[in-house]
């Protein structure tokens, strides 16, 4: 097991991609610690799975918007297990709206979720790692952090603030051997995609070679390939599990 | 009340911790940057190692607020365009007496700081938070 004896943090761990990636860190080998913000019975119910399939994982409130309450997160995992190894900052949102439409509360959100809540959670956390003198960072982006999408211009922002934030955490933190890299998925069967394949799934598989959605599992195995020592030199990089998504 | 010397072997050993350096290279007037190759993250690194090793909060303000908080002096007397003036310099070298005087003078920038920190001036300032914190039970 790749991951045996290591204690991951996975922010926003009640949705689809986020359990796919708890359970995947699990049957690594790896304590879970399912980080949620309102869902507790979601979060929760991530755990018992997890648990069921023989693994470690506990749930943890913290809202990522606010930098005390991942300080508080961050020294609750310590006390409980002693080491923070991996962290995944996949908590996120979309409020789509057509920019002349967006309220600047839908703007707002979309941000403090997505890209100040990476902030903070790495900033809680980079310290422990530096202890450590190892760590391991992944970012869920997207690709719309790249390309865009209509009526996302505050969710390509937030991603896209999210792919430049993990270049320079990168470099920053490569000398204390802590590796940052982002996993940009495509279009993935999850909740949150189900509304946009309803409004436009001949325009998106157009756009996909592989002619079907991507699944929370095959983005979870990179997650868990680039909590590895098998990544080891690999930092700094958004790696896009999308299908070959063009155009 | 800690002594300077327990002080010393503890601010050392985060060093060590944080640096990676062999112990008996961390000398008092040892310049972190130039002598033991420090970076500003390893700052950092060794801050975060003090404060858990004493118990203690190093205020992130910078060396230049806690003149302007201490004196009451106004910003344009000892900072302009991030430089130190005249009157700045000689505040920093009060602030920073392990520091050989040559090294802080008019012009000096502010950003430039970190690049003055030896392990005494580790030691100064774990001594003066420490007494801050006596002072205030």
């Amino acid at each position: 097991m790749k991951l045996k004896d290591k204690v991951a943090i996975v922010t926003g761990a009640s949705g689809g991609i986020g359990k796919a990636i708890a359970m995947h860190l699990v049957a690594a080998g790896a304590a879970v610690v399912c980080n949620y913000c309102t869902n507790r019975q979601k979060a929760e119910a991530v755990v018992q799975a997890a648990r069921e399939a023989g693994g470690s994982a506990v749930s943890m409130q913290g809202d990522v918007r606010s930098f005390a309450e991942m300080e508080t997160m961050t020294a609750s995992v310590v006390a409980q297990f002693g080491r923070i190894d991996i962290l995944v900052n996949n908590a996120g949102i979309t409020r789509d709206e057509l920019l002349l439409s967006m309220s600047d509360k839908d703007w707002r959100d979309v941000i403090e979720t997505n890209l100040y809540g990476a902030f903070n959670s790495t900033k809680a956390v980079a310290q422990q790692m530096m202890f450590q003198k190892k760590g391991r960072i992944i970012n869920i982006s997207s690709v719309a952090g790249e390309r865009g999408g209509r009526g996302q211009t505050n969710y390509a922002a937030s991603k896209g603030g999210l792919n430049a934030f993990t270049r320079a955490a990168a470099i920053e933190l490569a000398p204390k051997n802590i590796t940052v890299n982002a996993v940009a998925p495509g279009v993935i069967e999850t909740e949150m995609s189900q509304e946009v394949m309803r409004r436009a799934k001949e325009t998106v598989m157009n756009h996909i070679p592989l002619k079907r959605l991507g699944t929370c599992d095959e983005v979870a195995s990179l997650v868990v390939f680039l909590a590895s020592d098998d990544a080891a030199y690999i930092t700094g990089q958004i790696i896009r599990v999308d299908g070959g998504f063009r155009g | 009340m800690i002594d300077e010397k327990e002080i010393f072997e503890k601010v050392r050993e985060s060093i060590v911790e944080a640096l990676g350096v062999d112990e008996e290279d961390v000398m008092p007037s040892a310049s972190l940057f130039e002598d033991l190759g420090a970076e500003s993250l390893d700052l950092l690194d060794i801050a975060f190692r003090i404060e858990k090793t004493f118990g203690i909060k190093i205020p992130r303000s910078g060396i230049q607020q806690d003149i302007l908080a201490a004196e009451g002096i106004k910003e344009e007397d000892v900072l302009i365009d991030g430089a130190f003036t005249a009157l700045g310099a000689q505040k920093l070298r009060e602030r920073m007496p392990e520091i050989d005087k040559d090294r802080i003078y008019a012009g000096f920038r502010v950003d430039d700081i970190p690049t003055l920190f030896t392990v005494q001036t580790f030691v100064n300032i774990v001594k003066q938070v420490l007494l801050e914190k006596a002072g205030a039970h």
